[in-house]
Parts: structure tokens; sequence; C-alpha cells
């Protein structure tokens, strides 16, 4: 992988070439090389498998340029990349593809400008796992699988199941997930910010499913960190037990039910609901359901939810956006008032001057649509992890944590809820019927209890759990819009943070 | 040094066969590998609310190794590299290198995995020795089909085409208040070799045009997304695509339509929700989705056999290897679907990414369920021979099981027929967002568009609406399918991890069935 000195160099040559060419009146230059390492993870005790099935990985290293051309008919933006090849040949490959695919773009503002605000994060990658081996990211894959066998292998309750080896193995056991390892490096220069700014990440992280498959029994374990020291076997062991947990499930009749959300769940809703609501883009398209809404109540007054880049040790946490603009904690509901966006540059430069920003956004005034637009999460991110320098910046999050006015622990939430159904594992999360129109549908599909107070509701008193039966649970949950944010304001005041989301179409 | 063009693969054709065939002389314990060098050369232009947004004409060059390796047990190791112009030069270096790399990760694999086998003693049994299935080896050329080279289209007209879409969108439908419209065009060059011996270079030209549309309404706004497109060149935009069994009009007439749903859409009620299920009739578009998620999915044989656990999910038409529904009825005598790469559209091809030729596999035969889309390593656990649906949606990322046409067949019907002996029911006009349960076992899709049927006529338009059933119980409701057979491209399949968004075909003819219909 190539280091940050490389990188350094060839984004302060790049501007100091491109900015050196006729026309040009302002040139961003974004180096970067990032490695997604990954092990798929799949045991099978009924069907023959290879256990670690795919030590992959993908590798890539680049520079992006963005220019500005004054030309006859007005200025033009353009956007050009070229992979592999750092020198000022690769450098003059990137400017041309840039010139010839520039447009009039009559949004456009410009590029970049420093903010008020300091970088507060800095030098918190991990070295050892940025230059982590062929061999260790397969012993990594291994190091899960052992943690759910031994798992497997010590419980009781399955030996209680199976009387001899053939009928344990016909139990269907199933490991399967992933370890997934990111190294990041990128420089940044432009023609506002000439001072050649870096940033390196790293991150590892673990997502398993296990299951007992013969009594529809499916748990989870996860693991996410930033330094390989922070690795285990623990996600493999943890959805080993929460599998061998859901054994004696039942089935759940259709009908309504007081929920409570585990972490994975909210994590879902924010992904796929609320933070695509929030998107400064969605916004300016008028596809929000939270249109016009700035500065008035959108949610439970006990809800609030931030979306913060600068966190140390957190996974989604960066020094930089990919703007080379200082990452921060913008804040995007505050006790049930919509106070903020998640942004780029370009957006916000664009949004502020729509002529409908009033309309679209809301906002007693501009001063407060400003503050709600600062543009900390103008990021480049692609192909399953990196800064991917062949890539426009666009809006994403970072680490997104929701709490409550009242942080309740998990036992407490659910002696108030007395009779409910506690959700530990969503899947399929979508707004059915488009963003606007707020509503849902997902599927339920492990790691969840029935919630039975133990007396009556009127006497305090523990409560009983029983597993839910999964691989048919015909749960589709549906909710309005001013459901799922009741819901999301009973939560807890856990950080749901950003774990790999299982998505298909 | 100039830009890496697909010429790149005549090099590629020459120099790969030699070093795989020294790998396999040189690396001991290689019991297999393969090889896939992909280069695309292509053009974009997008047009937002009437104005430029952006365009960009480019290569990508990528790479993907595959070896099957290992001293006490057999195992995989894969590597992905992306290639830039830079590399042309040293090429032959660089795969050798990658093919080195892939080779470690296998022998490191199959170790851990015969030490586990020993380890963990009863759950070590079902490690297994990986084997392929074996199939023809090919040595072959497919050419791309195309009258306009994706490759001598001017950006220029690229911007211009996508800006006058953009603006007649604004001009016609003053309700729409926003619109994003992309156009694609691009050339395709795949190398597929492995030390079998297998050599085979496929070439395919793709162009596509894409509508996204807000339209806003007293109460509320409509956003609606479409794609049109055929694996051909540019000409598909200005002349639409008219072929038998897939057709659509020039792009700015598609576009034009997809903003006119959308205005009549958000001055439309929503669709109230049923008790109970009632009969519901589904177009082609709105199948093309139900063929996807209930047919398609389901019948992957990666995820039947557990390997999309932790992400895409199983499949309720396999417990295990000796219990599942081959053999068994899951639909209506009048249902028929199958996955058929040799038709026209986003899922032809006639290799995939393992060198299987590609032909038709029978997933229902008139309500029977027959078997699986799968791979070489999968038929050989599963049994069957391999049908050539290993996919990936770029050389550097491993290939998954995936659609090619994945369709429910034409019945004999009248669609107008079909609705018209409908005492009370609804219309399902358009796929539009699906959501589905993990195995597959049922489903909620929302329309674009729903009527409802009275005494055999349309009568009132409903907007955020669909269908959810029970899916066994959908296909063996299903009375009637009309004749009326229609494929469609469908752009963004996601599976796998990390995420690989995958364009392939899915359609069918319009159909009835039973089912709950639920609004939003």
């Amino acid at each position: 992988m190539r280091d940050l000195g490389e990188l350094s160099r060839a984004a302060e040559q790049a501007l100091g070439w491109a900015r050196a060419q006729p026309g040009v009146s302002e040139v961003e230059a974004f180096v970067s090389a990032n490695a997604a390492l990954l092990t798929r993870l799949n045991y099978t005790s009924h069907i023959p498998c290879n256990g670690v099935e795919e030590p992959k990985s993908v590798e890539s290293y680049g520079i992006g340029l963005q220019i500005v051309l004054d030309a006859p008919g007005g200025r033009r933006l353009g956007f050009g990349s070229e992979p592999n090849d750092l020198s000022v040949s690769g450098i003059e490959r990137a400017f041309d593809k840039a010139r010839r695919a520039a447009v009039a773009d009559p949004d456009f503002v410009s590029l970049p400008r420093p903010l008020a605000a300091p970088r507060t994060l800095s030098d918190y990658h991990d070295p050892a796992l940025m230059r982590v081996s062929d061999e260790r990211l397969v012993e990594a894959g291994w190091t899960i699988i052992g943690g759910a066998l031994r798992t497997f292998l010590a419980s009781s309750r399955l030996a209680d199941l199976a009387d001899g080896e053939e009928a344990l193995r016909r139990l269907g056991l199933i490991i399967s997930g992933d370890v997934t390892m990111i190294q990041e490096r990128m420089a940044i220069a432009s023609t506002a910010m000439p001072h050649v700014q870096t940033d390196e990440t790293t991150l590892i992280t673990s997502f398993v499913t296990s299951m007992v498959e013969a009594h529809a029994a499916k748990g989870s374990g996860w693991s996410t960190g930033t330094r390989l020291d922070d690795f285990s076997d623990e996600a493999g062991g943890e959805a080993a037990r929460a599998a061998i947990a859901a054994l004696g499930g039942t089935r759940v009749p259709s009908g309504r039910y007081t929920v409570v959300f585990g972490r994975q769940p909210v994590a879902d809703i924010l992904n796929d609901l609320v933070l695509p609501a929030c998107n400064a883009e969605t916004f300016y398209a008028s596809a929000s359901p939270f249109l016009g809404r700035l500065g008035r109540r959108v949610a439970s007054s006990a809800l609030s939810i931030y979306d913060h880049g600068a966190m140390p040790g957190m996974m989604g946490s960066k020094g930089i956006t990919c703007e080379g603009l200082p990452t921060g904690r913008t804040d995007l509901i505050r006790e049930g008032v919509l106070t903020g966006c998640l942004s780029c540059w370009y957006e916000t430069e664009r949004l502020m001057r729509d002529p409908q920003r009033a309309d679209k956004l809301g906002g007693a005034d501009d001063a407060v649509r400003a503050a709600a637009l600062v543009p900390r999460n103008g990021f480049r991110f692609g192909a399953g992890g990196g800064r991917q320098f062949a890539s426009r910046p666009s809006i994403a999050a970072t680490n997104v944590v929701v709490e409550g006015a009242e942080p309740l622990d998990r036992d407490e939430l659910f002696r108030r809820v007395g009779n409910g159904l506690y959700v530990g594992r969503i899947w399929y999360t979508y707004p059915i019927n488009g963003l606007r129109a707020g509503d849902f549908t997902c599927t339920v599909t492990a790691d969840s209890y029935m919630i039975r107070s133990a007396t009556s509701a009127s006497t305090p008193s523990p409560t009983s759990r029983t597993p839910v039966a999964d691989p048919r649970l015909p749960a589709i949950a549906r909710a309005c819009r001013v459901q799922i944010i009741r819901m999301l304001a009973h939560a807890g005041s856990g950080q749901p943070g950003r774990p790999p989301r299982p998505a298909t179409w | 040094m100039a830009a890496i063009t697909v010429d790149l693969i005549d090099r590629a054709r020459e120099n790969v066969p030699a070093l795989l065939a020294d790998a396999r002389r040189r690396l001991p314990h290689l019991a297999y590998a393969d090889l896939r060098l992909e280069v695309t050369e292509s053009r974009h232009a997008i047009a937002e609310n009437g104005a430029e947004r952006s365009s960009g004409d480019d290569y990508a060059c990528t790479a993907g190794v595959r070896v099957l390796a290992g001293d006490r047990s057999v195992a995989p190791g894969w590597l992905g590299i992306v290639l830039g112009a830079a590399d042309v030069a040293d090429l032959e270096a660089r795969l050798r290198e990658a093919l080195e790399r892939a080779y470690r990760r296998a022998m490191a694999n199959a170790e851990h995995k015969a030490t586990a086998r020993e380890k963990f003693g009863p759950l070590g049994a079902t490690l297994a020795e990986l084997k392929l299935y074996t199939v023809d080896v090919r040595r072959d050329v497919v050419p791309a089909v195309y009258r306009i080279d994706p490759r001598s289209v001017p950006l220029g007209d690229m911007v211009a085409a996508a800006v006058d879409v953009s603006r007649a969108i604004a001009a016609a439908e003053p309700s729409v208040r926003y619109n994003w419209i992309p156009l694609l065009t691009q050339l395709t060059r795949e190398l597929f070799a492995s030390t079998e011996g297998a050599v085979i270079d496929q070439a395919f030209a793709l162009t596509q045009g894409a509508a996204s549309v807000v339209a806003v309404g007293a109460e509320t706004s409509q956003e609606l997304y479409d794609v049109m497109g055929h694996q051909r060149g540019w000409e598909v935009i200005a002349g639409g695509v008219d072929d038998p069994l897939l057709a659509f009009p020039p792009f700015r007439d598609f576009a034009l339509a997809l903003a006119h749903d959308a205005a009549e859409l958000a001055a439309a009620p929503p669709l109230p929700s049923s008790e109970r299920e009632v009969v519901v009739v589904t177009d082609p578009h709105y199948n093309t989705l139900v063929s996807h998620e209930i047919v398609g999915h389901p019948a992957e044989l990666d995820r039947a056999l557990k390997m999309e656990t932790a992400y895409a999910g199983r499949s309720w038409l396999l417990a295990d290897l000796d219990a599942h529904q081959v053999g068994q009825r899951i639909a209506s005598p009048l249902v028929t679907a199958y996955s058929d790469p040799a038709l026209p559209g986003y899922g032809h091809y006639a290799y995939d990414h393992e060198g299987t030729p590609a032909r038709r596999v029978t997933h229902i035969e008139r309500g029977i369920f027959r078997g699986f889309m799968n791979s070489r390593q999968t038929a050989a656990v599963f049994g069957g021979e391999p049908n050539g649906h290993f996919k990936a949606t770029s050389a550097a990322l491993v290939p998954l099981i995936r659609m090619s046409n994945t369709v429910f067949d034409g019945g004999d019907a009248d669609p107008a027929r079909i609705v018209g002996d409908v005492d009370r029911g609804y219309y399902m006009v358009g796929h539009r967002i699906p959501s589905i349960a993990e195995s597959r076992e049922n489903f909620r899709i929302s329309a674009r568009k729903v009527y409802a049927i009275e005494r055999g006529e349309l009568t009132r338009l409903y907007r955020d609406g669909g269908i959810a059933a029970d899916t066994r119980a959908y296909l063996m409701n299903v009375d009637a399918v009309g004749r009326d057979f229609r494929l469609y491209p469908i752009p963004n399949c996601g599976k796998g991890q990390p995420m690989q968004s995958k364009k392939l075909g899915n359609g069918g003819p319009t159909m009835r069935s039973r089912a709950r219909v639920l609004g939003g």
C-alpha cells in the first residue's frame, strides 16, 4: 500500500501542475490508497463447506482531480481520475479527463473553502492493522469459526438435543458472515486550501450469524474496532450463544405489539429511513418527509440524534472529510426538533442559494439554515470500504448516535413495556412507498423475544423473555412516520454505530 | 503512455494462458486457478432540473484471481486488483503477482481447514475437499452487438441529450419539481482463462437511460425512478428498443411518461389496505420484480446452501441436501418460470465468470419446482450440471450465483380478459419497492400505480400501495397468465459482501392471483 508521503507529494504536485494550466481557476487534488480485505465465512454442519469460503481483497490507489475552467460561455466544472500512477503522467491523464468532462453546472458555487472549526482528530489509525499479511487475513476468519465451533461443542443444550455425532451435525449448525478490514490513506490539497492535509484510517469488523437450523434458532454476533488488538474470536462465540439461546422459540401471531428495538434495528432504521430523510440532497429534491420542518418538531421530545465524525475510537471516525474539511458533530434532531442536515460543500452552497430554500428546508432565516448545513459529511466512500479517488464527494454519515432524554437500561425498558416484543435484528428495511410517505416494511430475522410481564402490570417485577422462532416469522412490520420516531425515542441510550448492513434488491 | 482500451484483451488472451500454465507448474499443491481480466470504456452524462450536472469518459481495468490449493486439504484464495495505464507495460508481472498472492491465501486457508477438521471432532467432518463440477473447456470469442459504438459518442452530445430530456420534463409537467437524468453507454471486454485450458473472450455493449422524478401535490410528493436499456450501442437512447421480447420507446418518451405518472400520482389518494385477500392482477413490469424476488433469489443455489445466511438470506426451497422442494408443487399448473441467458437484454451472455457455457434452467415447470441456478462448486455439492450463473460485477470481485434473465413464462390468456373477468379487485401497474422475508417465503412489493377493478373495468387510481402475500400461496393461487410476456432491465441487484450491484434481466406477462393489498 502506498505510504502517506507518496500520497502527499502527489497531491502537492498535482495541485501545482494543474493550477498552472491555462484557463484553470480552481483545482482540488485528492489522492488515496485503499484496501478492503475480507474473509467470508461459511460453515454448515449438514452441508459440505469450506469454513472460510473467501479470503479476498480489493486494493487500489490513484489520483482524482476536480478543476474549474474559465471558459467564454462561463465557468465549467470537471472531474477526472487515474489509477495506479502518482507521477506527472498520471496527473496529466486525470486532468485531461477532467477537462473533457467539464460541464456548465449553474448550481456550482466553488470548491470547498476552509471552515472556522479546527480539526480535532489526528493520528488515530493502527499501524499493525495497516500492514496485515495474507496469512493473518485467513487466520482472522478461522479465529471466528473456531470461536463459534467451540461454543457449539461446549453446549449442553445442543448435547441434550443430539445423541451422537451424526445427530449433532443434523442440527444444522451454521456459521456465516465475515471479518472485514479496511485500510485507508488520503491526501488532499486545493487552490483554497493549498497546504496538503492527510488522513489515515483503519478498522476491523466481524459480523457473524449462527443458526441451529433444525430448530429455527438464529443469533448474531458483532465486533467493531479500529485496532487489530481489538479483534478476537468473541463475535463467533457470541453468535453461537445467541443461536443456542433462541432454541425453543415460538411463532408470533400477527397483530399490533409494543416493540422494543435493539441496536441493530435502530441502526437499520437510521440507515434506511432517518438519515436519508436528513440528507441535504433529499431536501433539495423535495423528497424528505421532513420537508420545510427545520426548527420544528418532527419526533418525540425524548429523542435526539446526532452524527459525529470525530469521536475517538469509533469506527466511522475520520480526521477530515474527503473535501479536506474538519469532521465534527452535527445535531440532526435535538429533543424532537429538526436541527440539522448531513451535507457536503456542494449541496450546502446549492441549497443556500436555492430560491425555494425556505420552503424546502424551513428555518426562521438564512442564519438558522446555514447553521444546519455545515458541510461535515462530504466523503468518497465506495467499493465496500475506502476513500475512492475515482469518485466525487457525496454525503455520507459517520457515527450516528441516538440519545433518549431519559436513558434506560434494557431491563427497565422491558419492565415498563410489560408485554410486547423485543426485536433484536431486522432486515430489508425499506421505505416501501417512498421516503416521503414515511412508512416502512422489514422482516424480523433473529435475536428477538416476546416480553411478558411475570405479574400484573401494576406490580413492578422481572419480565420473562421467550425467544421468537426466526426463519418463518411472518413479521412484516409496518409503521407510520410518527410511530417510527416514537419507537426510536424509546430505544434507550445505545450508540448503534455503523454495522455492515446486509442488503439486497 | 496511452489510456487502456478494450484492445488490451488481445494481448492478455495471448499471454495469460502461459501465466496460468507456469503457475500450475511452479506452485506446489495448486489444484486449479482461473484469472479474469476486464476492460470497460464508458461515457456518462447527467442532467438535473434542466441543467448540466456532470459527464465523463473513462476506462476501468480490473483483474481477479481464484486459486484452489493445499497440501492436507484444498481451499480457495482470491485476489482482486485495479489496473491503470501505468501498469500496461508490466501487465503480466502484475497478474503473476496476483496469482501468487491468491495462492498464498489458498495454501494458508487449506492448512487452517485441515487443522480445524482434526480439531473440532464431529463438527469438523463437513469441512470437505473443495471440488468443481467438470464442465466443457471452451476457447471462444463472443463479440459485442451495437450499431453506434459507445466509444464514438461525443460527450457533448450525451450532455445535450440529457439536458434536453430534463428540460422537456420540467416543461411538460409543472408539478415535477425535481428531475435527475443520467445516461450511460459503454463497451466491456472480459477475458476468462483457467488452468484447465479455457480461454474465453466476451464483449458486451450496454446503453442505459434512467430518470428520477419528484412530483409535488397538495398533500404529498411522489418520487419515481425507472430505467430503460439494452446490451446495445448509443442507438438505444434516440431510437428506443424494438425487440419482440424487450421494447422501449425513445428515452425522451420513456422519461416523459414516468414524469406524467408521478404528476398524476401526486394528486391521487393512497391505496386503502384490505383486511383479507382480494383478487389482484399484476402487469408485466410489476411481475418483473415479483419474478426477481420470489423466483430468482430463492432459486440461487449459494443462498439455498446457506452460503448467504448472514447477508441476503436463505431459501425456503431447500432445508438441507435431503429435504427440498425439487419435484414438489409450489405453484399453480399455469406457472412456469426459468432463467435464460440466451434471452436478450441485461441478462444475456454466452459464458459465466468461471467459463461455464450458459444455458436455460427451469425453476418452475407448470407448478413443479425443478431446480436452481448454480456454479461449479455448488453443483458439485448439490448435484446437477452447472448452468452458467456464476457472475461478478467486476473482475476484481468474486463471482456469486446471479440471475441472468429470470422470468415467468408467458401464457395464452388475453391480458384484457384477465382484467375484464374480475368483478372486484386491484390492478398493479409497474413495480416500485420490495421488502422480502429472509428465506423469500413471504413478500411485500409496492406498485407504481394501483387501479381499482370494478365489474371488469379499471376505475380509481391510487398511489402508495402494493401487495403482501405468502410466496407459495400466491403462486398456487395464480389463475390466469397472459400472452403479453415482456423483459425489463434490473439495474441494481445487490448481493455479496462487499455489496455487488448487478445489472440483469427479469420479466413476465400479466398474471392474476390473490393477495392482501396494503396502502401507505
